[in-house]
């Protein structure tokens, strides 16, 4: 709504900082496989494991942007194939009212990412990372949000 | 009972809601004003800002500060009743989380200005008052940025029965006793474990006095909200819109738990769920916009603004 679509100024040396919610039981596995297969992808993920996608509530994702993350990527099983069932699919109802309240609230949407690779899905994982990684990149640091 | 206690009540921005539902104590305003020396009430006793400001510090017991701080008038206001009270208390929504005022920071100041007075349907060249009033803050924040509070008690207004609650026990000295319950705890529907299919808006159809709001599809924010109210929206047929805050830890992000409660009673193709839900903002943020994560952003971005403007 009062987005002010400042051109973002991108500080020399600065790296993009992502936080990245992997769920334990397909896309934790999946980012090990992307390890052990030495698929390259860029270093900025801080990756934290929640048991299932549905434990994540959009205050983790809120907080860690107000903390000064510059991305936050959520990975987790495909719809259908949630371990507890039905986990992320409360998750992706909880995302796609969470993605427009960022966006009304002024933040850019493109900073938060939401993907599904199961645990043989290391590349599918690997490239959403760089994804938002050089998205992220484009946009500039949070700080910029805050202009 | 001893002699009456030394009590201040002030108004920053607001709607006197707050104030209003104090009076409405009615008959038991019999049994309380005597225990009360009134030192400062803006509008109600005739004592001037610089009365209040001449008092000695912590002089007075218990001071109540109702709305937001808006104004650098209300700012003063706020800081000089923390100096002068020993006990300050947060007074309705506006007072702990921003309240409804706290919207204000989805648009710019200018946005603001534009919509209140330059191009007010109602007004035909109307213009920014500059002369008698106070000067604006850029964006609302929250009272607790700038003094802190010993006693939060939210609501829009907060219910006559739990001021007396309040008032009472602050003068008897006993702690207060308030369970971390959702509204639903009072709510009388019956409740079953259906996950919504559609969501409504509140005008369409006939709601089930029986049933669960939330789960008949209207967006019932009861189940994260505190339940300081004792569930009369619900168990009158009005969904619950949140005006408590959310359940303590009270400074938790209200709006992002309305939304992740929704996501989890209705758990349907996102483009639905996005179309149906009209203004997630306003629906999830209305009363608590400033202090929840994405407000704090939206107050950092005003203060980096101004500080590139000193630099």
């Amino acid at each position: 709504m009062s987005q002010s679509q400042n051109e973002t100024v991108v500080p020399e040396h600065w790296e993009p900082r992502i936080l990245a919610y992997c769920c334990n039981w397909c896309s934790y596995a999946g980012a090990d496989l992307a390890g052990t297969s030495r698929i390259q992808y860029p270093p900025n993920a801080r990756i934290l494991r929640v048991n299932c996608t549905g434990r994540i509530d959009p205050e983790f994702i809120l907080a860690a942007l107000e903390m000064g993350a510059d991305g936050v990527l959520v990975s987790g099983c495909h719809p259908g194939d949630c371990h507890y069932t039905s986990g992320n699919l409360k998750l992706r109802a909880r995302w796609a009212l969470l993605e427009k309240v960022i966006e009304q609230s002024g933040v850019d949407p493109r900073r938060v990412r939401l993907q599904w690779a199961s645990a043989s899905e290391a590349q599918i994982f690997a490239d959403g990372v760089k994804e938002l990684t050089e998205q992220v990149r484009k946009i500039g640091p949070i700080r910029s949000e805050w202009k | 009972m001893g002699k009456p206690v030394p009590v201040a009540m002030a108004q920053g921005s607001s709607c006197w809601g707050c104030f209003q539902s104090l009076v409405d104590m009615h008959l038991k305003l019999a049994d309380v004003l005597p225990l009360l020396d009134i030192k400062y009430w803006q509008a109600v006793v005739d004592f001037k800002l610089k009365d209040l400001e001449g008092y000695p510090d912590k002089s007075i017991a218990v001071g109540f500060y109702e709305g937001m701080a808006r104004t650098e008038e209300d700012i003063h206001l706020l800081k000089v009743m923390r100096e002068k009270c020993s006990t300050l208390i947060a007074f309705g929504s506006c007072s702990c989380f921003g309240g409804i005022p706290g919207m204000a920071n989805f648009s710019t100041i200018e946005e603001c200005y534009d919509a209140k007075f330059r191009h007010n349907k109602t007004v035909n060249g109307g213009e920014v008052p500059t002369k008698n009033v106070p000067p604006i803050a850029e964006v609302v924040k929250p009272n607790t940025d700038y003094v802190e509070f010993d006693v939060y008690l939210p609501g829009c207004p907060p219910t006559s029965k739990l001021i007396l609650t309040a008032v009472t026990s602050l003068l008897e000295g006993k702690p207060m006793d308030l369970p971390p319950h959702a509204v639903c705890h009072y709510c009388k529907r019956e409740k079953k474990e259906t996950p919504i299919s559609e969501v409504l808006r509140p005008y369409v159809g006939q709601a089930d006095p029986k049933r669960c709001l939330l789960e008949q599809g209207y967006i019932c924010l009861g189940s994260c909200t505190w339940r300081l109210c004792e569930g009369p929206c619900v168990n009158k047929g009005a969904t619950c819109r949140g005006c408590f805050g959310p359940v303590p830890p009270i400074m938790r992000d209200h709006g992002a738990a309305s939304i992740s409660m929704l996501g989890t009673y209705a758990p349907m193709e996102p483009d639905k769920l996005v179309a149906q839900v009209k203004d997630p903002l306003g629906t999830f943020y209305r009363f608590d916009y400033a202090t929840s994560h994405l407000g704090r952003i939206r107050i950092k971005r005003e203060d980096m603004k101004k500080e590139e403007h000193h630099d």
